[in-house]
């Protein structure tokens, strides 16, 4: 004990730093300590739900992503078959229209031919009926100065008779 | 040489030295650094907030490091210890910090310091200790009962050997008292020693790498005495140990 005080040991000094001390523990630990143990829990709360937050918005990205590859997919597979369907009813379509104008462009050329055939049937029949009426003006120019009226009537009725023969043959 | 504090004035028999004057400049430093960060503690940190926080951080992940979740209760202790340890280190440190005088009856014609480290003073360093070993002993009695915390001492377990090793034990305990106590007091009262020889040899120049040494001790010290509570927590707490 007297070496102790050597060092400026006194009991009162020593009670006073230990109070002291204790007192300023208290303070410390209710005043500093918790005051900053609450906002540093508060951060790491916040921070925490900060990560959990953008990790979610993580997994909503990448469903959306997963989801818009889904819907484009679903939408090519779609648009393919539209194309194909589209392509397949063009197809037809060209073919029918093709055979219709085909068929029409036939009748057009029958129709004609029919046109033709009866035109020239026709031509055919008002150059005979001509070339009997110019035949018999020229018989009847030619015979009136050679045979008489009956011997005329004979001759022209007989090459009236074969003009019309060579016709309807 | 005078080891002890000097006596400046007494309050209803109670002495007021220079280290007791110390120690309640150190106490105002700390409640206004409590009040300051208390009052402007926010999510987004100031300045003062984030000085705090940082200090605050590191010992408690150190002490988690340790002592797992054990640091709820053991860090409070460890962060007292330094802030007021350093606080009162370093504020001995200020230039001219001992040579405001004060005169007493009993002094002589430059009368005595009016300041002085208040770790300088054996009082203070001795209490701390004890608080130190008896908060130690506490926590340890709280955490692992009082079963397991007098076993640590006494067991009848191979008799001779844990006897023996009981009373080492004990031994150890009280040694802790003298060595928390006395290398805190040695280191700065030795730092006041040396300052005061380079003030006295050469006022100018002579005096700052020893400014910057003793900077580093008054740091250290506060660290190695926080960093032993820890440590003496941390296994006496533990009920493996």
């Amino acid at each position: 004990m007297e070496i102790i005080q050597k060092f400026g040991f006194e009991t009162k000094l020593f009670l006073f730093q230990l109070i002291n001390f204790l007192i300023i523990v208290f303070i410390l630990k209710k005043f500093l300590f918790k005051p900053l143990k609450r906002i540093l829990d508060e951060r790491k709360r916040r921070i925490e739900q900060s990560l959990q937050d953008a990790e979610n918005a993580k997994a909503a990205l990448e469903n959306a992503d997963a989801e818009r590859k889904k819907i484009l997919a679903v939408a090519k597979v779609g648009a393919d078959k539209l194309m194909a369907s589209v392509k397949v009813s063009a197809d037809e379509t060209k073919e029918k229209t093709l055979a219709e104008a085909k068929f029409r462009s036939q009748q057009i050329i029958e129709e004609a031919k029919n046109k033709a055939s009866a035109e020239f049937e026709n031509m055919n029949k008002q150059i005979g009926k001509m070339s009997v009426d110019v035949s018999n003006k020229i018989l009847s120019k030619v015979l009136s100065e050679l045979f008489t009226e009956e011997e005329k009537q004979k001759i022209m009725s007989r090459a009236m008779e074969m003009i019309d023969e060579k016709i309807t043959n | 040489m005078q080891i002890g504090p000097d006596l400046l004035f007494t309050i209803a028999g109670f002495p007021i030295t220079n280290t007791v004057v110390t120690t309640l400049i150190t106490d105002v430093i700390l409640i206004t650094l409590v009040l300051i960060v208390s009052k402007s503690v926010a999510l987004k940190p100031g300045k003062m907030q984030n000085i705090i926080e940082s200090v605050s951080d590191y010992f408690r992940e150190t002490t988690e490091s340790l002592a797992g979740e054990r640091s709820s209760f053991i860090y409070p202790w460890v962060l007292s210890f330094f802030l007021f340890i350093v606080i009162s280190n370093l504020a001995a440190q200020i230039p001219g910090f001992e040579s405001i005088r004060f005169h007493t009856s009993s002094s002589g014609h430059h009368g005595v310091a009016l300041f002085r480290a208040a770790t300088s003073d054996l009082n203070l360093t001795l209490a701390l200790a004890v608080t130190s070993v008896v908060a130690t002993h506490y926590l340890s009695v709280k955490h692992t009962g009082i079963k397991s915390y007098i076993t640590r001492f006494i067991t009848f377990k191979m008799f001779s050997i844990f006897l023996f090793v009981g009373i080492l034990e004990f031994v150890n305990e009280l040694a802790k008292f003298i060595s928390f106590s006395f290398r805190l007091f040695g280191n700065i009262f030795a730092g006041e020693k040396v300052m005061s020889t380079m003030y006295s040899l050469c006022p100018f120049g002579l005096p700052l790498p020893f400014i910057g040494f003793e900077l580093m001790v008054a740091l250290i010290q506060a660290i190695v005495f926080a960093m032993l509570t820890m440590s003496f927590m941390h296994i006496m707490t533990d009920k493996s140990h």
